[in-house]
């Protein structure tokens, strides 16, 4: 209950000039719940939203296409080859498990540090980690080319040939550790859609709808006991999610560093793969939200202050991101070994040399202007450092796996990657896949929580009188 | 020689963490906010501002960098090459030291001076122009600060052994830094938090937040550890693991495991404990112990590149000793500059409004 004191107590503080409220003023119990709600209920549907719908749908179709093509030919449809033997699939796969982070840092860390600000958006980043999990998934899984294989090649399951995965293998943990982080992001995205689950059931005017609601909130009637036991599985998942935003992006930074690549071998990986991993999801969030917040008019709920908040993050983090590639480039000289040395030199100036550089102007010279209030505080030019930010995590794993592999120890055994059209199609693919879901969650479910924005009004103060 | 030499290294480090990592963590202060800086701002100032004394503390390591660095002597230089060349030569190394000190002081003091201008304002609204000044110092101030300790650490530790090298280094090094100096201000405010000054102002609140960062410390330090450990282990490539090697015999064998147990896992499950981190004492006692064990780790970094890879009795009597003297001199220099200062800020506007929401708990 501490969270709830707290937040009850902010009225009695001082104003300052300099603070964004998380909430704007005029605001009470009544108007929150049906601004929000009506929205699913009441609203009819944005027609830019059916047409997102549409497109994202075709979209969603190339993954289908791509995915048909691979299980019938095989993964020669791909552009791997000695001595590219991960391209699109892997870097695809790390750029979509680094966006699914930012859903649980802002609900689980954000929540035990007692931020406020984290109310209004944590529904809607926890559903965007869901779909970006989802998209994930679909690589490890599939890049095989036979995925009816994975269920002994990745989980310990007996079988008759006496098979069993390398446990010493991060690959192997990444199985159970993203496969962890997806069921307690459901669960905990769940718990905290219960209560409004609830009130959309008591706001549905259509019987069918009325039902759906009603099973989904499992007999939720606000009682005492419900709030009590709510608030402990909710701290309690909080807790427990808390350490899987580190370890998930740890053990895929593993899946690289523990190898003997130059390029992949480095001991900065697993802290640097985690503040990547926070720096593409709030750029994914904001990318998302503020297209959300416009189009359906949430600008009382996703204050100012939630948008520069999260672009201090993203700051902070790509910071972070740049100072890791600043230590390969200083220990790859520092080091002496010419393997390495060569690794960042090829980098800068080989085949790739675009890419790299790229990736040096999208996360580490573009979001320095979020130095800049007046920056931070407009949305346009904020909504485009995001996408800049999505391109170059983009681009930072396809440097990490392509060109640390292209040049074998061997120039014999050199090579180039080219990826194939079925491979940007799987890509593009998930893409619509993620949009097409995120469209469907904002129109079944209230994408911001109702009652925990009310425990912020000026009205939930009576509730705590001490 | 060495003995000394590498002993003084160790305990020079172990005061200058304190000094640097209380200016890291005054400058995220004033950029996060938040209670738990409230009543540690001035004991973190104190400790900031003794970076010009740790210049001065390590002139006795350039004197003696021929005992401690191998780069230093020709043959050696002659065989890194380009390495020396540019970077691990005398000349670089201490222009590279006396910049570092530069800009943390010059940090420091400017921080300071804002704080006391601060307690002069009379509104409101001219306090928060003052807290905007520290928040657009510490932002750019704490991205040079994280660079300049990650050379830090390369030029005073890592160059032990010039030929090894681990890009995590400069992270462990600030985790390092940010641990010892949790530790040194939970032991200082339960001290002070007694004074007539603080009464009512800090309570069992302020020793929990301290607590459960101290507890977030401790956690980084495991995690930062494991990392290097599992992936140096995992490459298995000769001139990484001779580091991890030369730590497996001579005594060292035992010392790497105490480690784990008492830096990581006795502390970490005493940490969980709410109550524990509540009680002011208590908790105060974990944090001096933790302080023991952050000696024992700059020890277990440093001292098994001398004397053969064996444990010098010598180099664990001076390092105690030189702890001792460095101590002295910089906890004199502290309370000096501590009392000199209101122990709390008095308007600072965001403490006030925290002062009303969890003053009196």
């Amino acid at each position: 209950m501490e969270a709830n004191s707290a937040t009850a107590h902010q009225h009695q503080e001082p104003v300052l000039k300099d603070v964004i409220p998380v909430v704007n003023p005029g605001h009470n119990f009544e108007t929150v719940s049906d601004k929000i709600s009506s929205i699913v209920l009441r609203e009819r549907t944005p027609i830019t939203l059916i047409m997102a719908l549409g497109i994202a749908f075709l979209v969603m179709n190339l993954l289908m296409a791509a995915l048909t093509k691979l299980l019938y030919q095989g993964v020669g449809v791909w552009g791997l080859n000695t001595p590219v033997g991960w391209g699109l699939d892997i870097t695809t796969f790390v750029w979509w498990i680094g966006i699914g982070h930012a859903g649980t840092l802002i609900s689980a860390i954000l929540l035990l540090m007692g931020q406020k600000w984290r109310t209004s958006i944590n529904r809607f980043a926890e559903a965007m980690t869901l779909f970006a999990v989802a998209c994930a998934a679909i690589f490890p899984l599939f890049h095989t080319g036979r995925p009816w294989f994975a269920a002994y090649w990745l989980l310990p399951i007996p079988n008759t040939m006496a098979l069993w995965p390398q446990f010493r293998s991060p690959l192997m943990w990444d199985v159970f550790a993203i496969s962890t982080y997806g069921s307690v992001s459901l669960l905990f995205w769940y718990v905290g859609l219960i209560p409004d689950l609830g009130t959309m059931r008591d706001r549905a005017k259509n019987q069918i709808v009325k039902m759906i609601y009603g099973m989904l909130s499992m007999g939720w009637r606000g009682e005492a006991r419900h709030w009590a036991r709510y608030e402990t599985i909710y701290n309690l998942l909080a807790g427990l999610a808390t350490p899987l935003v580190v370890s998930v992006h740890t053990i895929v930074s593993f899946d690289f560093a523990v190898s003997v690549i130059p390029g992949w071998h480095t001991t900065i990986f697993p802290p640097y793969f985690v503040a990547g991993a926070i720096f593409s999801g709030f750029a994914m969030v904001l990318t998302l939200l503020l297209p959300a917040r416009y189009l359906f008019n949430l600008h009382d709920f996703v204050t100012m202050r939630h948008i520069e908040n999260m672009a201090k993050v993203m700051l902070v983090t790509g910071l972070m991101v740049f100072y890791g590639y600043n230590m390969e480039a200083f220990f790859g000289w520092y080091c002496g070994n010419e393997y390495e040395f060569y690794m960042i030199y090829n980098r800068m100036t080989g085949p790739y040399w675009w890419v790299y550089w790229l990736l040096i102007f999208c996360n580490g010279v573009a979001p320095q202007v979020l130095w800049i209030k007046k920056v931070r505080q407009n949305v346009y030019i904020l909504w485009g450092i995001t996408i800049i930010v999505n391109i170059g995590m983009w681009f930072e794993r396809f440097i990490i796996v392509v060109t640390s592999l292209h040049r074998d120890f061997m120039p014999s055994v050199w090579g180039m990657y080219a990826p194939t059209i079925w491979e940007w199609m799987l890509y593009a693919g998930t893409i619509g896949m993620f949009i097409f879901l995120m469209i469907l969650f904002v129109r079944a479910l209230p994408m911001i929580p109702m009652f925990e924005i009310k425990t912020l009004l000026p009205q939930s103060k009576v509730r705590h009188k001490e | 020689m060495s003995e000394f030499a590498s002993g003084y290294l160790v305990a020079f480090f172990f005061w200058f963490s304190i000094s640097f990592g209380c200016l890291g963590i005054l400058m995220i202060q004033h950029l996060t906010g938040g209670h738990w800086g409230f009543g540690i701002r001035r004991p973190l100032e104190a400790a900031a501002k003794t970076l010009p004394l740790m210049l001065v503390l390590f002139i006795p390591i350039i004197l003696l960098s021929h005992d401690i660095y191998p780069w230093s002597h020709e043959a050696e230089a002659a065989q890194l090459g380009n390495k020396a060349k540019y970077y691990l030569n005398i000349p670089f190394f201490v222009g590279r030291a006396v910049a570092y000190f530069i800009i943390w002081s010059g940090l420091a003091f400017i921080l300071s001076k804002f704080s006391l201008e601060q307690d002069k304002t009379n509104s409101v609204d001219s306090a928060i122009d003052v807290a905007q000044k520290c928040r657009n110092v510490s932002g750019p101030g704490l991205l040079i600060s994280a660079l300049t300790i990650t050379f830090a650490s390369v030029d005073w530790l890592m160059s032990l052994d010039p030929h090894w090298f681990s890009t995590i280094y400069g992270i462990l090094t600030i985790g390092g830094c940010l641990l010892n100096s949790f530790a040194f201000m939970i032991i200082v405010l339960s001290q002070v938090g007694n004074r007539e000054a603080m009464k009512g102002y800090i309570g069992s609140k302020h020793f929990h937040d301290l607590g459960k960062l101290l507890l977030a410390c401790v956690m980084l330090w495991g995690y930062f550890n494991l990392s290097q450990l599992l992936i140096i282990w995992s490459g298995n490539l000769p001139e990484e693991t001779i580091w991890f090697i030369r730590r497996r015999g001579g005594g060292w064998e035992y010392v790497g495991p105490a480690l784990i147990l008492l830096h990581f896992a006795v502390p970490f499950f005493l940490l969980l404990n709410r109550s524990l981190k509540k009680k002011p004492h208590i908790i105060a006692m974990v944090a001096g112990f933790l302080m023991v064990m952050r000696l024992v780790d700059l020890f277990w970094l440093v001292q098994p590149e001398f004397h053969g890879g064996v444990i010098s009795p010598t180099a664990v009597v001076v390092t105690i000793v030189s702890a001792g003297i460095i101590g002295a001199i910089w906890l004199g220099l502290f309370f000096k500059l501590l009392s000199s200062n209101p122990l709390l800020p008095l308007h600072d506007p965001y403490i006030q409004k925290e002062a009303i929401v969890h003053g009196g708990h």
